[in-house]
């Protein structure tokens, strides 16, 4: 069998644009998972019993779902939903991945806070703080260090999972090396070429998160 | 909007079959990633340096590396270079050893270093040998303490199985596809799909956790 690593070189225009395309819906969805995570921890410790449901709900839900079902789920639900709007791949990607990736973090946010001993919260409280005071003068910049490690993780699982938008075409990393592959039958070199291009960007993160757990990780 | 359930009941042999290799590749993979993740946590653990920096190298580039892109390679791209084929159960269940051994490898790691170093010092100054306080010492407190971690890489391996619907393995996600596209009511397919997955993994995650409250006692020292 003979290769020939030179398809790679050939259609570096396409699998540059792949990568960006990756790089943006690793960003975006992490910019609205983010706010998403916080509302959805903040309703599941709401006084208000529904509010209180619903926030359990959408976690444990979409923690325990494949994220690629998600995916299939709102490429079909969502123009069911809303037939007036056209979505593109894009966006739908975005919507299913910002769903699982918010119910991660809500579970990181919570554990983050509810690390914080209560003693603190009362003492905050009888000092005349109000709940939102304390929240965001005792609690959070303690819990932050314990957040932002576990956040970190979850950002290069995310990164890893964009992969699986593929399924619904978004012309990501993976979507674009496949349809190369479809197209001149360099299987071997265009799918080694993608996990090599994976590596390179992926590595560097997961030594990123290690290095983040030593640095600010808090040992219990 | 109205609902049309009735593909789903009409099709029921067909999902359960899916539903059955979904359960039989989540414990093929569990079961291999444990075996493999064990030994290479253990070997990174107490392994000379001429181990500890290639299994290194192997465990950070698992976690760089989408499980996609490691099944797509393997059902793919190993074939040609090997000169075999892999059959798809084969396949799917070797990607998913490959990628999840390295976190079970993280995890078994960290539940060793996790046992101070004064008890290994301890059981090797009463005379026992260093595989024996490994074993008698070390991995019986290690083990309960990483339950928890465990637990919830169960329930990615269950997951994660759902993407080997890429390389055409009739699992429960490849069956509820055909079904949807056959039927056109990907809606009612792909909740009802959702709901089974949920029941699958909930109780796994739930289960891992009583477990570990029933045993933690044992992993304090």
């Amino acid at each position: 069998m003979n290769y020939d690593w030179s398809v790679i070189w050939d259609f570096r225009s396409e699998l540059a644009s792949g990568v960006w395309t990756t790089i943006q819906l690793t960003f975006a969805t992490m910019a609205v998972a983010i706010p998403g995570g916080l509302t959805i921890m903040l309703l599941r410790q709401s006084r208000f019993r529904l509010l209180s449901w619903f926030g359990t709900f959408f976690t444990e839900f979409f923690r325990n779902l494949p994220l690629i079902l998600v995916i299939y789920w709102v490429f079909y639900i969502l123009p069911t939903l809303m037939p007036n709007v056209d979505f593109p791949p894009f966006a739908t990607g975005l919507v299913a991945l910002a769903l699982g990736v918010s119910a991660y973090n809500a579970e990181t946010f919570r554990a983050g806070v509810n690390s914080i001993r209560k003693g603190q919260t009362e003492a905050a409280m009888a000092l005349g703080m109000s709940r939102w005071q304390v929240m965001r003068k005792v609690v959070l910049p303690q819990a932050f260090r314990r957040i932002l490690p576990m956040l970190a993780s979850t950002w290069v699982s995310l990164f890893k999972d964009t992969s699986l938008v593929s399924v619904i075409a978004v012309a990501d990393l993976t979507y674009t090396a496949l349809e190369i592959r479809a197209k001149n039958y360099r299987i071997l070199e265009m799918l080694t070429a993608m996990a090599v291009i994976y590596w390179c960007l992926g590595y560097p993160q997961a030594k990123f998160v290690d290095w983040m757990y030593r640095k600010i990780g808090v040992t219990e | 909007m109205e609902f049309d359930f009735s593909p789903l009941l009409m099709n029921w042999r067909f999902l359960g079959n899916g539903v059955i290799v979904t359960i039989l590749l989540s414990i093929v993979s569990a079961v291999g990633a444990t075996m493999l993740g064990g030994t290479i946590g253990l070997a990174r653990a107490y392994g000379p340096r001429w181990v500890t920096v290639p299994l290194a190298f192997y465990v950070d580039t698992m976690r760089a590396i989408p499980v996609l892109v490691v099944l797509i390679w393997t059902y793919f791209a190993f074939p040609l270079v090997a000169g075999i084929t892999l059959p798809h159960f084969a396949a799917a269940s070797l990607a998913l050893i490959l990628h999840i051994a390295a976190y079970v490898s993280e995890i078994v790691r960290s539940g060793v270093g996790s046992v101070r170093p004064g008890q290994t010092r301890a059981g090797l100054a009463l005379g026992m040998s260093k595989a024996q306080v490994v074993r008698k010492i070390v991995l019986p407190q290690a083990i309960v303490r990483v339950l928890p971690a465990y637990g919830s890489i169960l329930s990615i391996t269950i997951k994660d199985t759902a993407i080997a619907t890429v390389i055409a393995v009739p699992e429960f996600m490849h069956q509820s596809e055909t079904i949807a596209s056959q039927s056109l009511r990907p809606m009612e397919v792909f909740t009802t799909a959702m709901v089974i997955y949920f029941l699958l993994l909930f109780p796994v995650t739930r289960g891992v956790d009583r477990i570990y409250r029933r045993v933690a006692h044992l992993g304090r020292s």
